[in-house]
């Protein structure tokens, strides 16, 4: 893992300069093209996933394809993960990635986002109908997370700030920690908000709920630095699509879940 | 439960570890070959290169290797598909390891096998190649199909350059339908498949090639 960390942080710093100085035209190239490269996480249910007959669906997918549409030129879907997405778009693998990719000042350093078009939240969620509505009333009990996941950190801050006695209980990652709460291992569970569509959706005997919302990320278009053109083109096609409603449709329509009124900028 | 689209995704999946298994084995056989009998070579030249290479090679992790064939080699501005860098990195990783396998199996034939061989007035190229190459390749098959098992294995590291092999297939799906045991299971069921034959392949030819001792 920090092998590839390394690697990538090296690979981008090269691409960095390479990319420096020279203001490129990628709407141009797109238009030209005929056809946009759009990266997408298709590991990131309900973001991006694959259907019982192996179709790309998902939110991020509904999405790129509406931006080809706006564009009017052809979708070309560039399956990217995590950890690889800045340099696909780095090294012109792609020319924006749609990718669960959430708006942060670490990444602003190296790339550029569009207008937030949609949100990623976690939330506090629990099973049997526990109610809870803050940080205080998780006091004298179990709470899992993934270990080291954003999550988890918000979490325990939140905790530590509230002075709130709870034990955390942490598992290797999502897959595991959602075992643990469907076994009933705990019944309070630190997610992203859209996890639980698809995880409910797979087991509906032991639903895990909802209570209140830890964080609020935005989630973005990702795209190079000095790409004024589309940027601006971008900008605009999120603005109109969120007034006229049809991003809120696609992001209803696989997460069950309305977007905010107004999507924080960071 | 896994449709039938998945499970065949999945199958196709297979094919292209296989793929890229076959890729590695063949090209980088032949690179490795090459390898050994340059870091046997009595010019001292073709040996420091087969050296540094192998080095190199062994000294850096494979997937920061096929992250450099991939993102690398775009940033200096050629375009390469996944798949052909995924192959370039594999043949280069499995050159060094097969070359370095036969050296020893090359370096373990007694000393006195060159001096008899020599006794029947063979040619030096003859020497190598009918009396000491078959005897080396005998002693080197365990490590070799071991490394061969390797090489099927380590091809799921191309899922980080995005093609799309039987790992990045299976997280790709249990993702999707959050059913990892059945998922998982049904992936090393297919790499046990590819991987049994080998193993069976390399008793095998140890029988086979285990004529003096029979």
């Amino acid at each position: 893992m920090n092998i590839r960390n390394l690697t990538l942080a090296a690979l981008t710093a090269v691409g960095l300069v390479a990319a420096a100085g020279a203001s490129a035209d990628t709407l141009g190239d797109i238009r030209e093209r005929g056809a946009i490269n759009v990266g997408i996480d298709l590991g990131q249910a309900p973001f991006g996933m694959v259907d019982g007959s192996m179709k790309q669906v998902g939110s991020d997918v509904e999405t790129a394809k509406a931006l080809a549409e706006g564009l009017g030129v052809k979708l070309n879907v560039v399956t990217v993960a995590p950890a690889n997405r800045i340099p696909f778009l780095m090294t012109g693998k792609v020319d924006v990635v749609v990718a669960s990719f959430s708006i942060t000042e670490e990444r602003k350093k190296q790339v550029d986002f569009s207008k937030p078009y949609a949100v990623s939240e976690v939330v506090v969620a629990t099973t049997g109908g526990l109610a809870l509505s803050g940080p205080a009333d998780l006091a004298g009990r179990q709470v899992a997370v993934t270990r080291a996941s954003t999550n988890d950190s918000l979490i325990t801050d939140a905790l530590k700030a509230d002075n709130v006695d709870a034990s955390i209980v942490r598992y290797d990652d999502n897959a595991m920690t959602t075992n643990a709460v469907l076994s009933g291992q705990q019944d309070v569970y630190v997610v992203a908000q859209s996890l639980l569509v698809p995880i409910n959706e797979a087991n509906p005997s032991r639903k895990i709920e909802p209570q209140f919302v830890l964080r609020t990320y935005p989630l973005a278009v990702g795209l190079r630095k000095n790409e004024p053109e589309l940027k601006a083109w971008l900008d605009t096609w999120v603005t109109e699509n969120l007034a006229n409603g049809k991003l809120n449709g696609i992001y209803e329509t696989f997460h069950h879940a309305k977007l905010p009124d107004v999507i924080p900028d960071a | 439960m896994l449709t039938s689209f998945q499970i065949q995704a999945l199958l196709v999946a297979a094919l292209w570890t296989a793929g890229l298994s076959l890729i590695a084995f063949s090209l980088g056989g032949a690179v490795g070959l090459l390898i050994a009998v340059m870091r046997v070579s009595a010019n001292r030249v073709l040996r420091a290169i087969s050296f540094t290479y192998i080095q190199i090679v062994q000294g850096t992790p494979l997937l920061v290797q096929m992250m450099l064939a991939f993102f690398g080699l775009s940033i200096l501005g050629f375009s390469i598909e996944p798949f052909t860098a995924a192959s370039a990195a594999m043949v280069i990783y499995s050159s060094a390891y097969f070359g370095e396998i036969w050296r020893g199996g090359i370096l373990a034939v007694p000393k006195t096998q060159w001096e008899a061989a020599e006794c029947l007035a063979l040619h030096p190229f003859q020497r190598f190649w009918l009396i000491i190459v078959p005897q080396g390749l005998r002693i080197s098959t365990p490590p070799t199909v071991g490394f061969m098992v390797q090489i099927v294995k380590n091809t799921s590291l191309a899922s980080v350059i995005g093609v799309a092999e039987l790992t990045y297939t299976s997280k790709l799906i249990n993702n999707s339908t959050f059913q990892p045991f059945t998922v998982f299971s049904l992936v090393a069921v297919l790499y046990f498949c590819m991987c049994y034959p080998l193993a069976w392949w390399s008793r095998k030819l140890e029988d086979k090639l285990n004529v003096a001792h029979r």
